[in-house]
């Protein structure tokens, strides 16, 4: 407890020199991608970086086009190797924040402030920006299911939109993460059982503009996500437990 | 006697088979290993056939000839894991390599882009000087 609080204190302190990576992968998103680089750099301080998923449209001219740094990925990884392809780079580069947001739209720059702002004072390692309202039923039921089998208590586990610390920017540039094919649940157990801190923040956010939920847009994709993430779950079973993910407000 | 021959046969075109396509290198280090002691099995199973009846009074099976197919079914399917465990060592490398691949790039990039204005600035320093010229002997000249 002393260790954390003398943490979050450094932290406090320091916020001024810090460096902060905004990470949006990003895969044929050219009509919104442009305008999302735009407004996140109006309220946030830090460099911008789009990684292109092997898009087939202008994705990674329209990021360029709005000033972001590009990677472009040879051929297609998925929203999380795209995510850690950043997080790769923000080690690399030395940054002290790593903030992931969608591309699409459906995360609004303009909560980055505050989602930040509860980071900071949760004192967690990551904190998760979370906008329960937008969970249908068949989502709550998966999530209360998994919230079962992992013992994480995060109201939703797929939320794209997060800030990390160094440290979890370094365990989730590892080896270890690389396999993981969604950036919801196996990241989640990595980070507890490397023992860092989750924290939720409440955000609001729009449904998704264009095309449904990768994850959620057919039942035989459900069944399918399930089972693999319960197949992951079983892979990480006896790490459970040992790190209870700070509750919301609990700390703020 | 003829199906004694037709075992010996079968273990022997098997394992000259396996013998040969090793030879030919193809085989990354313990791949090798593992189809050659295949190719011993065959051989060995093949010309002294009675070795299963002997292991299936050793092991105390009824019905010695279920032995070699239940045997073989387990390798099969150990080695089966062992593939898809090397698989997904190669999925890993192969996705870090991409994104790394990536990160590279957009350095490259970067660092050409900051190259090419101070050359803009000086554009004398490198142009001016005039390419070497080294006299290739001809063919004649020896």
């Amino acid at each position: 407890m002393q260790l954390t609080l003398r943490g979050r204190n450094v932290r406090e302190k320091d916020q001024s020199n810090q460096r902060l990576l905004a990470i949006i992968p990003a895969r044929n998103e050219a009509a919104t991608v442009g305008e999302i680089v735009r407004r996140v750099r109006a309220v946030v301080k830090g460099d911008i970086l789009v990684v292109n998923d092997a898009s087939d449209d202008a994705t990674s001219a329209q990021a360029r086009l709005a000033g972001a740094t590009v990677v472009d990925l040879p051929f297609q990884l998925g929203a999380w190797g795209a995510a850690q392809t950043g997080l790769r780079y923000a080690k690399r580069n030395g940054f002290d924040i790593a903030l992931t947001l969608d591309a699409d739209g459906q995360h609004h720059p303009e909560e980055l402030p505050a989602l930040l702002e509860g980071w900071r004072c949760s004192g967690a390692h990551v904190a998760i920006g979370t906008f329960p309202a937008r969970l249908s039923a068949a989502k709550r039921l998966a999530w209360q299911y998994f919230r079962l089998l992992t013992g994480i208590g995060v109201q939703d586990f797929t939320s794209g939109l997060r800030v990390y610390d160094r440290r979890a920017i370094s365990v989730l540039a590892s080896r270890k993460a690389s396999l993981l094919d969604y950036q919801d649940l196996g990241v989640l157990m990595l980070l507890r059982k490397k023992g860092l801190r989750l924290h939720e923040v409440p955000t609001v956010m729009s449904p998704r503009r264009t095309g449904g939920s990768r994850v959620f847009s057919s039942w035989l994709m459900v069944a399918r996500y399930m089972l693999h993430t319960t197949v992951l779950c079983f892979a990480q079973f006896g790490a459970r437990g040992r790190i209870a993910p700070a509750r919301r407000g609990a700390r703020a | 006697m003829s199906a004694v021959l037709t075992a010996a046969l079968i273990g022997i075109a098997m394992a000259g088979a396996i013998f040969y396509l090793v030879r030919r290198d193809h085989l990354h280090g313990s791949y090798a290993l593992w189809w050659l002691a295949v190719a011993a099995a065959a051989l060995l199973l093949g010309v002294f056939p009675q070795a299963i009846d002997w292991l299936g009074r050793v092991t105390g099976i009824a019905y010695a000839p279920v032995l070699p197919i239940i045997i073989g079914l387990a390798m099969i399917l150990l080695r089966m894991l062992k593939m898809d465990i090397d698989r997904s060592r190669s999925e890993r490398q192969l996705r870090r390599l991409t994104q790394k691949l990536g990160i590279i790039e957009q350095e490259l990039m970067q660092a050409r882009a900051m190259q090419r204005p101070a050359a803009i600035a000086e554009p004398t320093a490198p142009r001016t000087k005039t390419a070497q010229v080294i006299p290739l002997p001809k063919s004649g000249d020896a």
